[in-house]
Formats: C-alpha cells, structure tokens, sequence
C-alpha cells in the first residue's frame, strides 16, 4: 500500500466519535427530528389481537370515512405475490390476509396528516378472527412438528462410543430467555414519492439494500426506482437489519398510494410487541469428561424460538451450532440444530447472532463440571482451551483451525491482573462466615468467529470522492448505528491521502452511491467498509502519484518522475528524495483536476477464504476470531436473591485497534449488553402469547447503579495477527458473551450452598431465578448427581 | 372552608407565562394539555430533546425546569424534568432550558464551534460517553441539573443523579468518565466555564416578570379547561364548579396514563403551584397541620404537606429517618421524585407505592381537603381495595404525619424490583419492633405487592408479641404471612416468589441494617 510508510496520525488516536459534536448538542438528526414535508402523512396500522387465528373479516369502511384519512390500506392493497419478503426464506407476509400468527401482526394500514385522526381510524377499524390453538413454548413446537428450515448437524468423532468409555458424564437442558434489542430510536422510515414512480426512503436500517429490495418487489418497481438512505441510527443491536423492511414498506405503499411523503415512527410499546428480538433457546445436552476435567465428548441439541417466520433465524442458529465450543477444544462432539416455529414475531439478529447462546451453554457445562469435581472452573476452562499450533486441540468441530491466537496468554494475564486466587480465596471464606450475602466469581472466555456464515454477504464497496480544495468525501455500504464505524472509515481514510479527519466527511448511506452492499452486521462494518474505502483511496492515490511524480520532477537536479516515491502526509504531497519541495494538497487537487486526473473512485473488498457448506456442517466460515476474557465478581442477597455485580475484568484480543477509545466503547457496552441479558432483561408474556414487558418501565435494561465499581477494561498484544485493516480485529459483538461471566458467577455463588450439587440456572438469572436456585438449595430439592444414565 | 361552589376566584389569569432558553413565551387553551416534548417538538421545532419510551422511564427527554425558590432571593433554582409527562400546564412562571439552550453561538447549519461546548459537552466528547447519540441530550441535561444542584459529578453522585436516564450502547463507564473529566475542569477554572445557567441568562428579568404576574390564579378554556389554584381553597372551589376536572399533583401518573390513551383528556386542576405554605382549608378553626408544601419535624412527628415533592421529602428525613430515606432514593428516579408529590402518591392507591409501608407502620394520620371542610383520617382506613381510597373524589390529600420511630424500636424498610434503581417494587415491607431485653413487647409489619393494597399483617404482628427477638421467630411469623397474602403473578415477578420473599424479609429484618449496598455514600452525603 502505497501511504503506508507516511505514518498513521489518525488510526489508533481515540479521536472523537464523527458524531460526538452533534449528539451532546442535540443536532444529531434522527428520522422524527427531520423537518416535516408539507402534506406528510402519519402512517400506523392494526395488528393482530390474536397470536393464531384465522381472518374473517376485515371493515375499514368506518375508518375510510372519517374525515381527512387519507389512506386505509389491506393485504388487498398489495398483489399477492408481492405481499411476502424474508431475507432466507420468502415467507412472511407484509400484512395479513388469512391468518395471523403472532399479536401485533399487521393487518391494516393507516394514513392521515393528523396522528389524533390516524389513532381514531385504527380504533374504526373492525376485524374478525376465528381463534386457533397457538404455539407458544418450544415444547409445543416440537410436540406440533412446528419447525422452519431443516434439521442441521455438526459432528465430529465417535460421540457413542466416547460416552461409553467415558468415566463422568452430566446431562441436562440449558435454557436461555429471548433479549430485547431496546434501541432507543424504535423502528421508523419516511418515504417521499418521486418522479415516474420512483420512491425514496429515509430509514433507520442496517441494511438500506435489502430495504430498497423489499420496497422495489412489494412496490413492483425494479430495483433502480428506490433509493434508501440511512444518516444513522438511535441504535440497531441488529434488531433493523431485516425488521425495519416492515415500516419501510409501510411507508412506501402509502406515498405510492397517495403521492404524498409518509412518516412511520412506532412508539417503543408498539416496537417492543410487534418487531422479533434475540431468540429463546432451550438446549439438551449430555457431556463426558475426566477426573481432571477434560472434556471427552460432547453432545448438545439445540432448538431456537424462531418466531412465526423465518427471518435470519436459521443464519442465527448455525452460529449457535458453531459456538457451542467457544474457546474449547471438543474432541468429539454431536451438535444439531432446529428452529421452531411459534405464534410470536418472527425473532431476529440481536448483537451476538446466536453466539450468546451457543457460548452459554458449554460455559454452564464448564460450570458444572468444576462443581461436580470440586475443581476450579477456571482451572478447567483453562484445560480445554484451544491450543495454537497444537494439531491435537486446534481445530473446531466444522473443521476449521483456530489459529494465530492467544487464549491462552490472555487466561494467564487476566489470571494476574485480576488477582484470582486470592480473590477466590476471600469468597470461600466469605461464604463461610456471611450469614446473609452469598459471594461468587468465575471467568468466561469467547471465541467469537467473524465473517457472515454467508459466504457472499463477505463484500463491502465505497466511493471516494476527492474535490479540488483537498477534502474528502466517502461513502460506503456501512450504516452507523453508534457503533463508531464512520469514526474508524474517516480516519482511515484521512491517513490514507495524509490530511486531517477534519477534511473527510462520512457521508449518509445510500442505494444510490453504494449498491448491492451486505447489511451492517456480524461485528464487519470495518473490516469490510473500511477495506473497501481503503480500495477506493489507493485507486486515487495510484493516480495522484503518477501525476505528482511528474509535477515534482526536476530532470535538472536528476528527478526523475517515480511514482512510487510520491508520499502524502501532513496535508502535503512531495517526494521522498526531495522532501523540502512540498505542494499543500489542496493545491495540488487543484492542479489534477486541471490535468484530468480521476479524483474519485469506487472501491471493493471480498473476505479471502471463507466459505461453509451447511449439509455438511464443514467448513471455513471465518476469516479470523476476535478472542477475550472476563473475570466477574457478584454479591447475591441471601434472603431476596438480588444480585450486585462488584467487579468486572476484561482482557481482550482485538488486534491493532483503528480507535482505542470507540473499541472501549464498544466492550463495555457491549459487555454491560451481554450482563443485561444474563441477568435483569427478561421478556414475560401472557398465556395468549402477548408480550407483557413492552417498555423501559416493564423490562429493565442495566442501569447505571448496575455497573460494577470496579471495572477493568485493557487489551493484549497479539503480534501473530497480520489480516485484516489494518491488523485490527472486529470488536462489536465478542464482548457481549464476556457479559456470560457474571451469570457464571451467580452459579459459582449457588455453588456454595451444597458440594456437588449441580444447579440448574436459566438465562436471565433475575432476582426470582437467583430466590428459586437458593430455595431448592435449602430445602434440599436440587438433584445432587444428574448422571446420564 | 366556607367557599362557595360557583364563585371561582377573581381575578385570574387565562394564560401561562415561561421562559424557553431565556426567551419569554405564553400559552393558553388546549396548549396547556401538550406534553412539553411534544410541544418543543412538533410545535417549535426544537428536535434536540428526544423521547423513547414516552413514560418517564429512560429519561430521553430529560431537559432543566427553573423556578424561583421561596428560600432563595435570588435566581432560578433548576431541577431535570422527563419532559415526555410533564404538560405544558406544569411550566407557568417556570424557566424551560432545553439542550439546545446551552448553546451560546451556532451556525445556522447548527455546527458548534469547539469552545462553545459545555465542560460537561466537551467532556462527553472527549470521553467517548455517546454512541448512538440518542440518550445524550437527556444525559447532558441531567448532568448539569447535578451541577445546578452543587453535587459533584463523582461517581457516588452520578450514580445517584443519572439512575433516571438510560442509555443502551456504552455501558455508562464512560459517561462516569466524562463526568469526573468535567468535574476537574470546573474546578479548575469556574469562572471561564461558565458553566451555571445564572451565567447564561438573564435570570433577574424573568424573575422580576414571574413576580409581577403576582398570584393570581390561572384559568384557561379550550376543549379541556386547565386550573392553576394558587390555594387550596382555590383548588377545591375550582373542584366544586367543575365536577369533571382532575386533581394533578406532579403528574407522573397522570402522564403515563394520557400517553398511553388509558385516561381520556379532561378538565384539569394543577395543585403545583399551590403556595407552600398555604393552610386554606378548615373545619371548626381546625387548620391543616402543615403549609401545601412544608415539611415540619416536631415531638417525634413528621408532618408533610401533600404537595410536597419527593426530593424535597428526601432531603428532609435523611437525618430523622435514614430507612425511610434508603427507600426514597430508589424511588423512581431523580427526574420523578422532581415531579412527584407524596399526597400523589398516597391517593393513587397503588398496592405497591414505596411510601406506603413506612407509614403503615408508624401511626399516620392523613387530613383530606375539599369544599366541604378539613377531615382527619388513619392511613389504615384510608385504604380499601385494590387503587379506592377512602378519598372522596373532590378531595385532595393536604398533609401526612406520621410518628418517627423512638429508640427502642426497630425499623426495617425493604423495596425488591427486578432492577435495583428506577424500577417499580415487586414487594415493598415494612416492620416496625418494639424490642426490649430481646423480647419483643409489640411489632407492626406491613407489605406491598402481594395483595390488592398495602397490607398489616395483624396475625404475625398478634404472634411476634412477647417472643424471643430471633431469626426463628422471623421465620414463623414470616411463614404464617406467607399464608395470609395473596400475590398475583404478573410482568414483576410470580406469586411464589412474592410469597418467599415476604418470609425472607422478616428473616432478613433481624440482621442489622446495610445501607451500602451502592451508592448510600453520595446519597447521605448530598445532605449534610
């Protein structure tokens, strides 16, 4: 790479957020703070009151005739071949039109100028089901034969005869709660009818091509006609990776309808009820080990909540399946994998994709095991780590090698740096002596793969555009939802021509710069935007070189033109064998425009390498891993089962980072995420299947009182990594599952009240949970040996 | 009270007069009955102040209300307010400072220059303590709010000071960070910060304006008739004419329940500005104990007018009643106990208000208001099911006392949520133990949340006379409780879990009290 050598003032500093300016002062415009168009239309719809019904029938006629309602929109609205989309499997219906499957589904469409008058047409709006017997426990599912998609296997080695020889075995079903995304922008789209049909849509998505998509098919208009942008997001979590394509084309079908702009903005109870969050789990499993802890086989079935429709639920259990080992070697191993089908919204990506779910499940063995033994868990989890360069302990269940990193030097380091022994020492003693607090600790690890388990979603494209006083403008496929990639793009790309962030601007994502681009997702904005701009900036630079080699030539002082002596530094442009003779780049952008030098350029990156074939469950689906440890200290009331979590360590491996302080950002955050889904989030639903806790007030993400006092957060060197941008490593999603470490913790502190005794523990382990746990414990209910029998 | 029904007040106001970023407004009519956020939003066009969950839970919408102080001569005393359940009927006399009013200078595409931040916006840049950028507004309001309110932005007092605002990508360490970043550079140059509303606005002119509009009561017709009683007498009167109007005290509840269409739009009685020490109502020369608003600490009795809001309640028992105290400052969030008012919270009837326990306990006498005169009435009557009161609907709640407990007696005050701050209480309990030579000579205990209202548990109490001051007792008197209530299960927690966590409570309530669980520190420390 040709810029390479003039340094790096930008990647690595912990420059400010691109955004941080406008967010404390309040002028970062999301989709409801832009101006109103005038004759925007407020658009909402009915949803189904029922989770399994079947429609008989549908009168909006009292609600088309109130006054200045503009639309009321059916499934009749839409032909029927048009009124189905779905990222896997093209499944699920925009509106209802015979049966409903979940609460919430939306039925009918609304639009008028004046929300007052679009509330009262949605209360006109009359609808009749016949009930059906809904689906609403995993249990059901599988007693119905209620699935989506096949039946998947990973598997390895001789599991039978492992089980069969194998001197300790523990078996058991594993439960994990469903999470809720809770970005605070909810789900809203605003879509301005243009000339000849053609439709632009403002959305905050992930993923504007898949939106442009949806529209153009349920519109009927080719892909050309819609453009969609996204400024950014009050948040995604991947919660508007593939749901914000419902209020999409919600929006879309009424400024077609009408010819006027139409504004969709759902409350946060409506978003909570109707859009899919990370799925419920329930996961059987029987493992075999030895005296010492070592794993010996393992065998673990898992069944997901996919919803009433597909959706990426299939994408997110293939990476359940694949991080059922998380940082571990299993020798031989039986993984299977099925999504039900249940009479709720169809659940989606959320932050970790399947991964949480997987890693909590080997983590409660671990756990378990260590119990069983009266080990140490972080002395077995240290045991059966993957081993670099060790052919025996190296390769995960699919077949791919875990390489060029260093779980076991972070183990060590966090072992130290956070003073375990002694530490563990203390709860033993304080378990002893406190009769109202229990104490526990424990360490989780992750090995989080990164890539989209799809091969071709591993591409990412970006325009450069390069003006004639020197700034810069980029655009790429990215979307930013506060995650900090804008930041990271701008200052790649700063370095890259040699000038100031201050002279590139991040520029709003669109279909109409950026086609055909993956959804911002599975922790790759960087690694694929970033590449992509970087591809974009040497196209340009090739050039600009060839242009300054021969303006700062001087065949009198025996210069002759070298592009490849050209730099590009300080906001200047000179050669390196004449570096006193320097042209401000502003100028000199100038005088190549004047000489017809391309200053733009659009630029392209395919991941190397990675690809999978699900039928065989083989493969190399990840470029690298992003790897890391957390060691979590929780005190628990003894009487109440309240929980305090005092202190929280993390070590992680995430290369070289581009921008220390987003990538900080990004652990905490998304390890205080990953402790909220351990601990407090938990979503009830009644018994017809209606979401109970639909707002902040009813489903308690963490609060600020809830951050450990003690909270250590660092990095470790990990020279063996060369790939990737600048040798950085994918940071949104891995520390999520670090969050797993505190309900390890809780689990360590049941532990204490009987030796031996396994436990069983759900995901969330609420205050009821930890009270039910404490219970069983004391009145002697728990099981004391669960042997396979 | 010898008012007459159908003579309201004169003269009046038919208007509200505030102050927005230090520009003087007005508004009357169906103005009145607009949330503050939508208002600055769809009204005026200031889009900075966000709403997410639109129920005074997530704190999005946080931004500054400034009120002249009766104890303060000069200048506007500010308090963060969820704007998204406050009315615009709430903000008369009142300055509104949005986050758009901390700028000092902008262009007009809105791009601020670097010195013109705040320590407190520069801090949160230079932190990293936004992502997403959707909290921020709120966060930045609350934090100056803290700074307007002299705590320090420690960790203890932030804490404390932002458990009313969420944010769903940092993590909030870097927000404590940026908050211990602006802490040093107002200290270390406070002058040039400017970091103080005072040294923003003109305080003085709004001031003198709010003082010459004197105190007459405001009266505004629209589609729903909007009443500003400066008295209590006024605010029965105005009950008495207009039998539709609802009382509103801090609105917390009432915002909540407009928001989410589950209470039509009505007639509205606004009690806030009822002067703190206004005792208009009587019956045969009796007089209420206390001012609407005073909170008086006399012979062992705590006397709180009804329009007394939380923080200042707060404030007022962290000395006399550090249990009492505990309980308050999870209560809600900062940004509620602003708003929220203790005879509110009282007449709403909730089984589980975080009120209720203590003074269930303590002997507590309420006096209740209306054209008809001043009555007294025990707390243990006051309630009689499941949200009905024995309040008649024209009146209001104008004082509280309860008796403080005496030095042999021991209180344990408990609030379980599923999340420790900012969450409304699974179960709420309160015991009360006369113990002397480790017998105990009399206990009361009192719980929430596992029934239809705030319950004494007269059988345990019966059975905790003259025992032995033990775990074992506890137990059993916990146990025969266990059968004596009758949870539900719902979104808070199942009912065998209410049913354990009352028998655990009367264990747990023989080990000594532990205020320290979080931030205790900060929070008894802002007192002194």
């Amino acid at each position: 790479m040709m810029n390479r050598d003039a340094g790096k003032p930008s990647v690595g500093k912990p420059l400010p957020h691109e955004s941080a300016m406008l967010h404390v002062t309040g002028t970062a415009a999301y989709i409801d703070d832009l101006p109103q168009i005038a004759g925007q239309l407020h658009v909402d719809f009915v949803g189904s009151a029922l989770a399994a019904g079947k429609i008989k029938r549908i009168d909006i006629n009292a609600a088309r005739a109130i006054d200045a309602v503009a639309a009321v929109l059916t499934h009749a609205d839409l032909p029927t071949h048009r009124n189905l989309f779905g990222p896997i499997f093209n499944d699920e219906p925009f509106l209802a039109a015979d049966t409903v499957t979940y609460i919430g589904q939306p039925i009918v469409i609304i639009a008028a100028e004046d929300p007052a008058v679009v509330r009262r047409a949605r209360e006109a709006v009359v609808i009749e089901y016949e009930p059906q017997q809904a689906i609403l426990t995993i249990d059901d599912a599988v007693a119905a034969e209620s699935y989506i998609g096949p039946k998947r296997t990973i598997c390895r080695g001789d599991v039978k005869t492992a089980f069969a020889n194998a001197p300790h075995k523990l078996s058991g079903t594993f439960r994990s709660g469903g999470q809720e995304q809770l970005y605070f922008e909810s789900q809203a789209c605003i879509a301005i009818p243009g000339e000849a049909g053609a439709i632009e849509i403002i959305s905050s998505t992930q993923n504007p091509t898949e939106t442009q998509a949806v529209v153009a098919e349920a519109l009927g208009l080719a892909m050309h006609q819609v453009v969609c942008q996204c400024k950014r997001m009050g948040g995604g979590f991947g919660g508007k990776e593939t749901q914000s394509a419902i209020p999409a084309v919600m929006a879309a079908l009424v400024a077609s309808v009408t010819g006027r702009s139409a504004r969709v903005v759902y409350d946060k109870d409506r978003d909570m009820i109707v859009t899919g969050k990370r799925h419920d789990y329930q996961t059987a499993y029987q493992v075999a080990f030895d005296d010492d802890g070592r794993l010996l086989a393992v065998k673990a079935d898992f069944l997901s909540n996919g919803g009433a429709y597909a959706d990426l639920s299939t994408s997110v259990l293939e990476r359940s399946m694949m991080h059922l080992d998380n940082a571990y070697y299993l020798p031989d191993v039986a993984i299977s994998g099925q999504v039900c089908r249940l009479n709720y919204p169809p659940n989606t990506a959320f932050r970790g994709f399947g991964g949480p779910q997987g890693v909590a499940v080997i983590e409660n063995i671990l756990q378990d095991i260590a119990h069983f033994l009266g080990k140490d868990a972080w002395d077995i989890r240290r045991l059966n780590l993957y081993r670099d360069g060790d052919s025996s302990a190296n390769t995960t269940p699919y077949g791919q090698i875990v390489r060029d990193h260093v779980l076991l030097e972070t183990l060590d380091e966090l072992e130290r740096s956070s003073d375990y022994r002694s530490r563990v020492d203390y709860v033993r003693r304080f378990n002893t002596d406190s009769q109202v607090s229990l104490k526990g600790i424990a360490m989780t690890p992750i090995k989080f793969g990164i890539s989209f388990t799809t091969k071709f979603l591993n591409q990412g494209n970006a325009l450069v555009n390069v003006y004639t006083d020197g700034s810069v403008q980029v655009s790429t496929g990215g979307t930013e939802m506060g995650q900090g990639l804008n930041t990271k793009i701008r200052q790649v790309v700063a370095d890259a021509f040699g000038i100031g962030t201050d002279r590139v601007s991040v520029m709003s994502t669109s279909t109409e710069k950026n086609n055909n681009t993956s959804p911002t997702a599975a922790s790759a904005g960087t690694d694929l935007n970033a590449q992509a701009a970087l591809n974009a900036c040497e196209q340009i630079l090739t050039r600009m070189a060839d242009f300054a080699a021969i303006l700062l030539s001087d065949p009198i002082a025996g210069l002759t033109p070298s592009p490849s002596s050209i730099r590009f530094a300080g906001g200047q442009v000179f050669d390196d064998r004449n570096p006193h003779r320097r042209i401000d780049f502003s100028l000199f952008c100038s005088a190549a425009r004047r000489e017809r030098v391309d200053l733009g350029a659009r630029g392209f990156y395919a991941t190397p390498g990675v690809d999978f074939n699900r039928d065989t469950g083989r493969g190399n689906p990840y470029y690298y891993f992003t790897t890391g440890a957390a060691v979590s200290e929780v005190t628990i009331d003894r009487f109440t089962g309240e929980l305090v979590v005092e202190r929280v360590d993390i070590l992680m491996d995430i290369g070289k980072s581009i921008n220390p302080g987003v990538d900080r950002g990004q652990l905490i955050g998304g390890f205080i995420q990953g402790m909220g889904w351990c601990t407090n989030e938990e979503l009830v639903y009644g018994d017809d299947g209606r979401l109970l806790s639909t707002s902040p007030t009813t489903y308690k993400i963490p609060n600020i009182t809830d951050i450990p006092k003690i909270f250590h957060v660092a990095t470790i060197e990990n020279a063996k990594h060369q790939i990737n941008v600048y040798r950085s490593k994918a940071v949104g999603e891995p520390p999520l599952m670090l969050g797993i470490s505190v309900w390890a913790a809780v689990k360590h502190a049941l532990g204490a009240l009987r030796d031996g005794a396994v436990f069983d523990l759900p995901i969330p382990a609420t205050g009821e949970a930890i009270l039910a746990a404490m219970e069983s414990a004391n009145q002697s209910l728990c099981v004391s040996k669960k042997l396979v029998p | 009270m010898h008012g007459v029904p159908n003579d309201p007040p004169s003269p009046v106001r038919s208007s509200i007069v505030f102050y927005l970023n230090g520009k003087r407004q007005t508004a009357s009519g169906d103005t009145l009955h607009v949330t503050l956020v939508n208002w600055l939003r769809n009204h005026h066009g200031l889009v900075g102040t966000k709403v997410m969950c639109n129920e005074g839970d997530c704190g999005a919408c946080s931004l500054l209300v400034g009120r002249t102080d009766a104890d303060q001569a000069t200048g506007l005393r500010y308090q963060a307010v969820d704007a998204c359940i406050a009315f615009m009927f709430q903000i008369d006399r009142c300055h509104v400072v949005t986050v758009e009013g901390l700028a000092t200078s902008r262009n007009a595409a809105g791009n601020i220059a670097n010195h013109d931040l705040t320590a407190i916006q520069q801090a949160m840049v230079d932190c990293h303590g936004s992502q997403c950028g959707y909290c921020t507004p709120g966060f930045i309001m609350t934090m100056h709010a803290m700074v307007e309110s002299d705590q320090r932005l420690d960790d203890d007092a932030m804490r404390y000071g932002l458990s009313g605002n969420l944010c769903r990508c940092t993590g909030y360490v870097q927000i404590l960070e940026a908050g211990r970043r602006a802490a040093e550079q107002i200290a270390s140059d406070p002058v040039r910060q400017k970091i103080r509303l005072a040294d923003r606005f003109d305080e003085a002119v709004m001031i003198a304006d709010f003082r010459a509009l004197g105190s007459s009561p405001i009266a505004s017709v629209g589609a729903h008739r909007t009443f500003i009683p400066q008295t209590i007498r006024q605010a029965c009167q105005y009950r008495a004419a207009y039998p539709n109007a609802v009382f509103v005290a801090g609105g917390t509840d009432y915002g909540v329940l407009r928001n989410h269409d589950r209470l039509a739009a009505s007639d509205v009685i606004w009690l806030g500005q009822v002067d703190s020490n206004d005792r208009s109502a009587e019956t045969s020369g009796v007089r209420p104990r206390v001012g609407f608003q005073e909170i008086v600490v006399q012979d062992g009795r705590l006397t709180i007018g009804g329009g007394a809001t939380w923080s200042v309640i707060e404030r007022a028992v962290a000395k006399i009643a550090p249990e009492y105290h505990h309980i308050l400052t999870r209560f809600g969030s900062p940004q509620i106990r602003n708003m929220g008012t203790i005879g509110g919270n009282l007449a709403s009837g909730s089984p589980i208000a975080d009120s209720v326990p203590f003074h269930l306990v303590l002997d507590t006498e309420l006096e209740l208001a209306s054209v008809r005169g001043l009555r007294r009435v025990r707390l243990e009557d006051f309630y009689l099911g499941y949200r009905q009161t024995a309040l008649e609907p024209d009146e209001l709640i104008v004082s509280i006392q309860t008796r403080l407990p005496k030095e042999n007696e021991r209180l344990r005050l408990f609030k379980i949520s599923k999340r420790r701050d900012m969450d409304i209480s699974t179960v709420t309990f309160a015991i009360l133990a006369n113990i002397a030579n480790g017998q105990i000579v009399d206990a009361k205990v009192a719980v929430g949340g596992v029934g239809p209202q705030v319950m004494r548990m007269a059988p345990a109490e019966a059975f905790l006379q003259g025992k032995v001051w033990s775990p074992e007792t506890l137990r059993d008197a916990g146990r025969m409780m266990r059968q004596q209530v009758t949870p539900w299960t719902d979104v808070r927690g199942g009912a065998d879990y209410r049913r354990q966590l009352v028998e655990n409570l009367m264990i747990k309530s023989y080990y000594p009290s532990k205020l320290s669980i979080t931030s205790d520190k900060a929070r008894s420390d802002d007192e002194s």
